[in-house]
């Protein structure tokens, strides 16, 4: 597997005001994003995702660091001709209509004519948008606008796409519409770097995630590796079990009414089975419990401001 | 260039949606059109009159027009930050701002090409007088308006478009009147106006220079202005503006979007 993005060490610090002191947007990030993986960068507000998805794209100098694309070390306009970027909430000069618009970026990509007219048709079928392509833009909607920005970051087939909040401003049809675009983008082997605060958003479509803050990544790897806690345990019982009525370590909690399955700490895993196994219990399944990406952002999160307060 | 021709002609794109640049661009003609209803210009010097007249107004439209422009058509961009959608497109930053500024000089020569062919046409109507001498006259304003405009545009990436608007005009009034007054204050003024006034005698342009409206308005009848000042003003506005516009693009392009 190929490393499309590498980031090294990047580091960036801006000051606020004329007089205020210099603050780290980035400090010290380190990143990697594969061929055709989608990478979902989460962090709390000021963690620094923008600022870094800026550094790639070039549109801020970093203080010091690296950033690798293709292999290829800066960002080139040749890197940026496999490139598409959706800003966070997009805005155009309005008195375009989108065919207009999609005309010009096309352009800039250095589009030949009738490949240009050929993208666009395809883009606005795939935005839904058809119908309003010769409509100027000031007639849009906040989410119509939304759409058009994900066919601008779309013109060129980029093979890396990055996308600040996709689904800001959309309604939640709008937001299963982008999941649909998102899923075909990632079966046609695109790679997809993803700055959202919408957990859900994340854990539906990406396949790793990178979590920033304080402009470093406190935690990165595959949903899967990171979601599976080692610190808790699920037990699954073949049969419920209402007769049992006490005696548990303090870990150790019912899943639900029905008592079919346990919650348990690591520590106290061993004491609670054998106690199960002793009032008639049959064990079916003893599993890492898996946490939602919600429960694990913040624990990382939380984790990463007690150490820096230390 | 291709990249040149896309950004420069976004621009005359932008201006024809502008209702300001069609406000400036009537209001200039039609006060054109009023010249002649001016008591003064019934007592019997007519045509020079409404020569001097009409490029006064015209001098005063473009100059409003390449600062207003100069002072916004970036800093638009960057503060509603649909230069996002551009720069993160395989473009250098040079292109993007050298773009830009061809635009606004095309917009400023399509502007000017109109005056004049309405201007020759009013003359000519009024006066039943041909006079193509006042191209020479609008081509020396847009020479001036070219330096004006790489100037607001370079001010604009770290000021706001007002400041940008203020200091363009204290330029344009400062590099107008630098020669007699500064040369005086630089040889008779205190050490401190020595200095200052040296400095900004050596350093800014003399637009006076640019300006052979009186000239043109008198029919060339005392100077005649010959190919050789055009070529000369034309080589002087060049650098001027090839100095400021590197010194733009250097700021641009370490500049923070």
């Amino acid at each position: 597997m190929t490393t499309v993005l590498r980031i090294e060490d990047l580091k960036k610090s801006y000051r606020t005001g004329r007089k205020s002191p210099k603050r780290d947007a980035i400090n010290g990030l380190n990143l990697e994003v594969n061929s055709g993986q989608i990478l979902g960068l989460l962090g709390p507000n000021g963690a620094g995702k923008t600022t870094t998805l800026k550094s790639v794209l070039d549109l801020v100098s970093p203080d010091s660091g690296n950033i690798w694309l293709f292999g290829n070390k800066g960002i080139s306009a040749e890197a940026r001709k496999k490139m598409g970027f959706l800003p966070e909430q997009p805005y155009f000069e309005l008195y375009l209509t989108p065919r207009k618009l999609l005309r010009y970026f096309g352009k800039l990509f250095g589009l030949e004519a009738s490949a240009i007219e050929a993208r666009i048709s395809h883009l606005l079928n795939l935005v839904g948008l058809t119908e309003e392509a010769d409509l100027s833009l000031n007639r849009f909607s906040k989410g119509m606008l939304q759409r058009m920005g994900i066919a601008q970051a779309l013109i060129s087939e980029p093979e890396f796409l990055i996308l600040d909040e996709p689904s800001s401003g959309l309604d939640p049809m709008g937001k299963i519409h982008i999941k649909g675009i998102l899923e075909d983008l990632r079966r046609g082997g695109t790679t997809i770097l993803l700055s959202s605060h919408q957990l859900s958003e994340i854990e539906d479509i990406c396949d790793g995630v990178a979590i920033i803050d304080r402009g470093r990544n406190v935690a990165s790897g595959s949903l899967d590796e990171l979601l599976q806690s080692e610190e808790q345990y699920e037990i699954s019982l073949l049969e419920p079990l209402h007769d049992f009525s006490g005696g548990f370590p303090e870990s150790a909690s019912w899943e639900d009414e029905e008592k079919r399955g346990l919650n348990v700490k690591r520590e106290d895993l061993n004491a609670t089975l054998k106690l199960l196994m002793e009032n008639g219990g049959s064990i079916a399944e003893v599993r890492q419990k898996r946490l939602s990406l919600e429960e694990y952002f913040i624990n990382r999160v939380e984790t990463s401001s007690e150490r820096t307060e230390k | 260039m291709r990249l040149l021709g896309i950004f420069a002609w976004s621009v005359v794109e932008d201006a024809m949606h502008r209702k300001v640049f069609y406000i400036i661009l009537v209001l200039t003609m039609l006060l054109i059109f009023l010249i002649p209803l001016l008591p003064s210009a019934q007592l019997g010097v007519q045509v020079d009159l409404m020569r001097d007249a009409a490029l006064g107004l015209t001098t005063i439209m473009a100059f409003i027009l390449a600062i207003i422009m100069g002072a916004t058509i970036i800093a638009r961009d960057i503060e509603r930050r649909t230069i996002y959608n551009i720069i993160s497109k395989p473009v250098q930053r040079w292109q993007y701002y050298l773009g830009k500024f061809l635009g606004i000089m095309l917009v400023l020569a399509f502007t000017l090409a109109l005056i004049f062919v309405v201007t020759v046409i009013f003359v000519f109507a009024k006066f039943h007088l041909f006079d193509p001498g006042l191209a020479k006259a609008l081509f020396t304003i847009f020479l001036e308006a070219s330096i004006l405009t790489s100037l607001t545009m370079m001010a604009s990436l770290y000021l706001s478009p007002l400041v940008c608007i203020f200091l363009a005009i204290l330029f344009y009034v400062v590099a107008h009147v630098k020669g007699d007054y500064l040369y005086n204050l630089m040889n008779n003024g205190n050490p401190f106006a020595k200095v200052g006034a040296g400095f900004l005698y050596y350093i800014l342009p003399n637009l006076e220079r640019f300006n052979i409206n009186e000239t043109i308005a008198h029919g060339e009848r005392v100077f005649r202005v010959g190919a050789m000042d055009l070529i000369l003003l034309t080589l002087m506005a060049a650098a001027f503006s090839c100095i400021i516009l590197y010194l733009g693009v250097y700021l641009f392009s370490r500049r923070d979007l």
